[in-house]
């Protein structure tokens, strides 16, 4: 195997990550508030395709980005009117919400499938840091959309952490009475812990069609919404750990497409010779595995799941 | 400040959910007319034709049910695991994986005659889905795994497999190069009962039947429903929770698989990546529309197969048949929130102790549907 090949599968590892760590930040946002968001599937969808018409027709990636930010964050906002605001069942909302966005998604791109814009993400090279061999072109040399998530996952962290306000975040996932007692309004910080989850997704999903895959196709999201949503069980609601894992599915999404260019053995097998379609089962039968390691690990352990996932809080009913 | 509120209705009108799903399918297509009209198209044209063609004439009627017979079967495998609580949103691999099963059977067992080689075929199905939930059901009956995940990432297992069965071991080699199936043999075709419904409609509609009377008649299914609503009092029983989650998710993925096996045997002759067609998905809606009754299933997967048919219609005139998709979604929303609306009514209360900003949306009063009253 060549040290280009290699270099380019560590690159790819870290844009994957990119990819599943800022929708599963996302995620973790609006979990910790006590919102299960099954619909992450469908807002990166809507993220992609509108990010990518916006794109398209203003020459600009990132009003692309923010564009698939804003109509992450209304999509976020229909999950929290239903489910929050109205009390429906959380499951039956998220999944509406991913088979009605991928819907859309496909209607809304349906004009612009093929296209290709002028202007897409641009890697950015660090001056210096790029230059190092190896580390350079692998951590220092990514588009801006990279370093972006990095940064808001140290936001994300340090909000929920070390503020007042994810004090209250946090507090409305774990027990909604005693946050309303406290004076919150356990409404309004759980629809806007939703609305920003869906920001990041839909920022996600155009991460996707302006640079990893330019483009828009319908289905071009492939499950890695879902990744996202597993990924904050792997990383036990904690953004430090979500890096991990978003790390170690990224290493799985980038080696699919490139198995076949690498001329080793393992265990006797020419991995060359691996069908793409078996390996392309890898991550999510990793996810199955992943989910029933850290359930054995916790077996005698209190879940470090937010106690009040999933449950609707109406005052009136306590 | 004066705020509304929620209040639970003393009095709720019996058959809740049948207006609610009315309420849902208003509201769907309100939406699809704004989405119809604002790109261009005649929206009374469109639904026009997406009714005609699911519902005038034999041959109309017969596709609907020729695509509510899946979606009931996904509904129903949907429904088993959610009357005790579980979410198998898996069904669509299930169904591979049982359709998958159903075709290297037919490969290997075409000398059997017509109706045994059905049978066994059908059997087949079963395993084939069961054999794909079985991870699932142990990890979350032995180690409390969520089932919404594992079942779901199974479904990219499945469909990708049956990718590299066509490609690979299983490519027919009379098909000049061409990555295909071979079809299943002519004698393990489902019999017809007219136009495009096959008895695979006929079985659906039995199972409906034995699950609607085992769920709300039989002391199984009243355990069954006890598990799923208060765990702590089955246990007090003496029912064997892991037991009643393995064969809940169990019999669910059974179903589901059975699904693919009809809908190999029936209507598609040759397994296919695409052959799951989304309806594994679907019948989350379906389940979830129907409160999980198998009842409600059956009404439900006739709509569904409905809108449907008349989505694949209008692709004539131009129209996307992503369309269907979006209504679907639209409705199960519109349901669920006619739904709160029909058991909570609003109370507008004196001032707020609290003084956030977070003025909740003004909820709208539910549409009146004729006969509510």
């Amino acid at each position: 195997m060549s040290e280009a090949a290699l270099i380019g599968l560590f690159v790819a590892t870290v844009q994957f990550g990119t990819l599943v760590f800022l929708a599963a930040l996302g995620e973790l946002i609006a979990e910790r508030a006590g919102v299960l968001n099954l619909g992450v599937e469908g807002m990166m969808a809507m993220g992609a395709a509108s990010g990518f018409m916006v794109g398209l027709e203003t020459g600009s990636p990132w009003a692309g980005f923010f564009a698939a930010a804003a109509v992450g964050a209304l999509v976020g906002g229909l999950h929290a009117l239903v489910s929050v605001v109205l009390g429906a069942d959380q499951v039956v909302s998220g999944l509406a919400l991913t088979i009605g966005g991928l819907g859309l998604a496909a209607y809304v791109g349906r004009n612009v499938v093929g296209e290709r814009p002028e202007t897409l993400f641009t890697d950015l090279g660090i001056a210096g840091l790029a230059d190092i061999p190896w580390i350079g072109e692998i951590f220092f040399d990514q588009p801006p959309v990279v370093y972006l998530t990095v940064l808001l996952g140290l936001a994300v962290w340090f909000v929920l952490s070390r503020t007042r306000l994810g004090l209250a975040v946090r507090a409305a996932g774990e027990s909604a009475p005693t946050t309303d007692t406290a004076g919150h309004s356990v409404m309004a910080l759980r629809s806007g812990a939703v609305m920003v989850g869906g920001a990041f997704a839909g920022a996600a999903g155009s991460f996707l069609s302006l640079y990893m895959a330019p483009g828009w196709v319908e289905g071009m999201v492939a499950g890695r919404g879902w990744i996202a949503v597993a990924l904050v069980i792997f990383g036990a609601w904690r953004p430090g750990r979500l890096a991990l894992g978003a790390l170690l599915f990224g290493f799985t999404l980038a080696l699919q497409p490139r198995l076949q260019s690498f001329d080793i053995e393992v265990l006797g097998v020419e991995v060359n010779r691996i069908s793409p379609a078996l390996v392309g089962i890898l991550p999510f039968v990793l996810t199955v595995v992943v989910l029933v390691i850290i359930s054995w690990r916790y077996r005698h352990r209190p879940s470090p799941a937010p106690a009040a996932l999933g449950l609707p809080y109406r005052r009136e009913e306590r | 400040m004066i705020r509304p509120v929620l209040v639970r209705r003393e009095r709720v009108w019996p058959a809740v959910q049948a207006f609610a799903f009315l309420v849902g399918i208003a509201a769907a297509l309100a939406l699809g007319l704004i989405l119809l009209w604002t790109s261009g198209h005649n929206p009374a044209e469109i639904y026009e034709r997406m009714f005609d063609s699911a519902f005038m004439g034999t041959d109309s009627l017969s596709r609907t049910l020729e695509r509510a017979t899946p979606l009931a079967l996904t509904g129903l495998a949907v429904a088993v695991a959610g009357s005790m609580g579980l979410w198998n949103i898996g069904a669509e691999g299930q169904m591979m994986a049982g359709a998958t099963v159903a075709a290297g059977v037919a490969m290997v067992a075409d000398g059997l005659s017509g109706p045994v080689l059905i049978a066994v075929l059908l059997a087949s199905g079963i395993a084939g889905g069961m054999v794909l939930m079985l991870g699932p059901a142990l990890a979350r009956s032995h180690l409390g795994v969520s089932e919404i995940i594992t079942t779901l990432m199974l479904v990219y297992v499945a469909i990708r497999v049956v990718d590299w069965l066509q490609v690979g071991p299983w490519k027919d080699p009379g098909s000049l190069g061409f990555p295909r199936i071979e079809e299943v043999p002519d004698q393990a075709s489902l019999p017809g009962l007219f136009g495009r419904v096959n008895i695979g409609a006929l079985i659906a509609l039995g199972l409906l039947v034995v699950f609607s009377l085992a769920v709300s008649r039989t002391g199984w299914g009243y355990e069954l429903r006890l598990a799923g609503s208060s765990p702590n009092t089955a246990r007090y029983a003496g029912i064997s929770l892991r037991r009643k989650v393995l064969t809940a998710l169990l019999l669910s993925g059974g179903i589901a698989g059975l699904a693919g096996a009809v809908q190999l045997t029936g209507t598609e002759v040759r397994l296919t990546p695409g052959l799951s067609n989304g309806f594994g998905f679907a019948g989350i809606i379906v389940a979830a529309l129907a409160l999980m009754r198998p009842s409600g299933v059956a009404v439900a997967a006739f709509v569904f197969g409905a809108v449907q048919v008349g989505g694949q219609s209008i692709q004539t005139l131009g129209v996307s048949s992503a369309i269907s998709d979006i209504l679907q979604a639209m409705i199960l929303f519109g349901a669920l929130v006619a739904a709160v609306f029909f058991n909570y009514r609003i109370r507008w209360t004196g001032p707020a102790v609290e003084s956030s900003g977070d003025e909740p949306e003004e909820p709208e009063e539910p549409e009146p549907v004729e006969g509510a009253a």
